[in-house]
């Protein structure tokens, strides 16, 4: 799983604030957090810095999607074994004759679906960690047994 | 829909989009499925005597290297459909063989128990209806059947555990190692070890006893109390718990005469294993390890371990199996002093060194038949993609001529 | 028959019990290409606890030959992700692990797969390839 520090280790660390963050250190937890993009540090798309931006990309790439809801599935170390689509509560709630019940997904509205193996997220937004009645849920997080699914 | 022959959980619920007849994407089938479901790179190819040849003489070939064997045997069958399985019984009544399948060196000794009726048992929608209580011993369910605990087990919602994992069930390991499933029983880890499983399973029934156990006196009570408060209790006997008891399977028995509310169900890891046991057993009353002498004759050195051993064959077929690389390696010495056919989908190490090699069809995925799931329940296996190879059962029907 | 052992090891030898088990990742690799280096990777290693690799002065990534009775290879250490108190190390079940596991079986017919005794020593071999997993074979006939 990728930290702050595995990001920062990989950035300028001149501190210049071209970013808009004040420091390399606050521009990974951005990055982190999706709330900035690699491009924004235009130092490191220097031919110099060539390698750790491909380094960064690839860091950041499995995530790429999961947007302001900060959830972030690392698909790489996913089983496939289908334990967070039939324990999210979301998906309990849309589709009661089919993730609820330990089968197959029988429509679109779940979050989680397994594809090729591993683990796909969409309609994130339904998350109960956001909108207006929001809960700490941990829920996808818990039966994963390979901590393949964190939020930032 | 399609079935998943990854594992004995055999999930009928998979998806397959098909693109020129290639698989291009599956849904629902967890990493291992995925991988069974998209095949391997290395096709085998018709040989004999390591040459290409063309399907014909291999098979000539290798009935006559059966024909001529003294003491043939027939090993493998846990990927091969119940129909092939038969077959393969057929066959080696007709060359009286001995027939062996991989249970011998796995969980056979457990399944036969189940198949005599030792234990009380149930089935997986039994298990997602009603189970409170789980135990997982000696089984990493999330590695070797990766959707037991979300399609039947402990996530899902059933008739009477509406509230599902958070509040209506209890999932609990017995290990020697903190595996994936038992990250997941959380709070309920019991860690042993090796060859632990004996002393565990006497201190746990003295525990159920009333009686102070020798050993870990206050997790075993513990375990014990959160055990006698079951409805509806499951333990999953995975191959950590076999290899463990082997020599004393009885105590398994007593253990489950001390928890009436429990079921013992047997963990299969290759998705056909429990049919070809059920299948020789309904034939000869043995699960595996079965000559065909004029008579059945069951005896422990017509295991294919023990026939290595003693170098007591002098041929053998091979279907659907990798011996040389699933086998000790201080046992195989025989293995290659010896002419080997292997029908499979795949190269394998042994069909490296074999004498003549049939390539089939990948059961489940470019042939159909049927299979049983490790709860004992019969499941249909789909074809989801057409090709030129043949069935095995196909490949047994043409050898079995050819004799 | 080991792949030739070598007669003077400098570095210090410890005892060690060894319990198979499997990996998905590993499983997969093998559906796919149980010759390629995926499987190879996944196969040739050997999981132990914090508390054992201290104690013998090895971490994450060394390589190690693993020898008993019934042969010996070189594969690589990886340090366990859990909290494991020592005293047993993991292999995966493949013909690496297959290697040490003992023939005799009571005249059961089950091999001891999950309790192997094995001494390990750091080494700079080359980790043992699949390639010469097969070459020894091939010896015996
Ligand atoms: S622009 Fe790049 S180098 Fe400058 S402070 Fe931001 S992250 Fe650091
Ligand atoms: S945090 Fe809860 S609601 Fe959100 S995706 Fe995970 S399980 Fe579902
Ligand atoms: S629980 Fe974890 S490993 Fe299982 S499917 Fe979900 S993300 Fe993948
Ligand atoms: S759990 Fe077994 S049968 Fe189900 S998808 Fe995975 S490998 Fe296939």
């Amino acid at each position: 799983m990728v930290t702050v520090m595995e990001l920062y280790q990989l950035l300028p660390k001149t501190n210049c604030k071209i970013c808009g963050e004040s420091t390399c250190m606050a521009f990974s937890v951005a990055l982190l957090g999706r709330k900035k993009n690699i491009s924004d540090c235009t130092p490191i798309l220097e031919e110099n810095f060539k390698k750790q931006k491909e380094k960064l990309e690839s860091l950041l790439l499995p995530s790429a999607g999961a947007g302001e809801t900060g959830m972030i599935v690392h698909p790489e170390i996913c089983t496939g074994c289908g334990n967070c689509v039939v324990a999210c509560p979301v998906d309990v709630a849309n589709d009661p004759r089919g993730a609820a019940i330990g089968c197959a997904p029988t429509n679109d509205k779940v979050i989680f679906r397994v594809i090729d193996g591993k683990v796909v997220a969409s309609n994130i937004k339904e998350c109960r960690r956001f909108g207006k009645n929001k809960v700490l849920c941990y829920a996808c997080i818990d039966p994963c047994p390979t901590g393949a699914i964190e939020f930032v | 829909m399609a079935t998943c022959p990854g594992c004995a959980l055999l999930c009928d619920d998979i998806e397959v989009i098909v693109e020129n007849n290639m698989i291009k994407e599956t849904k629902n089938a967890c990493r291992r499925g995925a991988a069974r479901i998209k095949g391997c790179i290395n096709r085998l190819a018709p040989s004999i005597a390591q040459k290409p040849s063309d399907l014909e003489s291999a098979i000539r070939k290798a009935a006559e290297i059966l024909r001529n064997a003294k003491s043939p045997m027939l090993f493998g069958w846990s990927n091969s459909t119940c129909e092939a399985q038969a077959k393969g019984i057929q066959l080696a009544k007709k060359l009286g063989a001995v027939i062996d399948d991989t249970s011998s060196f796995c969980q056979g000794l457990l399944i036969e128990k189940f198949l005599q009726k030792k234990f009380r048992t149930c089935t997986l929608e039994e298990v997602r209806n009603n189970a409170d209580i789980l135990v997982y011993w000696g089984s990493d369910a999330q590695d070797s059947e990766p959707r037991h605990l979300s399609r039947f087990s402990y996530f899902p919602r059933g008739e009477s555990r509406q509230r599902g994992y958070e509040e209506d069930r209890i999932a609990i390991a017995i290990d020697v190692r903190e595996s994936n499933t038992a990250k997941i029983c959380k709070g309920h880890f019991y860690r042993i070890q090796p060859k632990g499983d004996r002393e565990f399973i006497l201190a746990l029934i003295d525990a159920l006893s009333g009686k102070v156990p020798a050993y870990e006196p206050k997790k075993i009570l513990e375990l014990a109390s959160i055990l006698k408060k079951a409805e509806f209790g499951v333990i999953f006997a995975g191959i950590g718990l076999t290899y463990s008891i082997k020599d004393d399977f009885d105590i398994l028995v007593l253990l489950a005469d001390k928890i009436p509310n429990f079921h013992i169900m047997p963990m299969v890891g290759h998705y056909n294993m429990r049919g070809f046991n059920e299948n020789l057993f309904r034939e000869t009353g043995f699960v595996n390890r079965v000559k065909f002498d004029g008579k059945v004759v069951h005896d422990n050195k017509y295991s294919i371990v023990e026939a290595f051993q003693e170098k007591s064959i002098d041929a053998l077929l091979i279907v659907g199996s990798d011996p040389l690389s699933s086998l000790p390696r201080s046992l195989i010495r025989h293995l290659t002093s010896i002419p080997v056919i292997c029908i499979d989908p795949c190269v394998t190490m042994t069909s490296k060194i074999a004498a003549v090699t049939i390539p089939c069809a990948a059961s489940g995925i470019e042939s159909a038949g049927t299979a049983i799931r490790m709860d004992g329940k019969i499941i249909e296996l789909s074809k989801i993609i057409g090709s030129d190879y043949l069935a095995d059962e196909e490949l047994l029907t043409r050898l079995m001529g050819a004799l | 028959m080991g792949l030739d052992v070598g007669k003077f090891m400098k570095n210090p030898e410890y005892e060690l019990k060894i319990t198979t088990y499997r990996d998905i990742f590993q499983v997969e690799a093998q559906e796919r290409d149980r010759f390629g280096k995926d499987y190879e990777k996944l196969s040739a290693c050997i999981v132990m606890s914090k508390n054992d690799l201290a104690k013998m002065g090895l971490k994450s990534g060394d390589r190690v030959k693993v020898t008993n009775n019934y042969g010996s290879i070189v594969v690589e250490v990886k340090e366990s992700k859990r909290d494991e108190p020592g005293g047993v190390a993991f292999m995966v079940n493949s013909p690496w692990s297959n290697v040490l596991v003992s023939d005799e079986t009571g005249g059961k017919g089950i091999p001891e797969f999950k309790n192997i005794t094995a001494k390990i020593s750091l080494v700079k071999e080359e980790i043992t390839t699949f390639e010469s997993l097969m070459e020894s074979f091939r010896k015996c006939l």
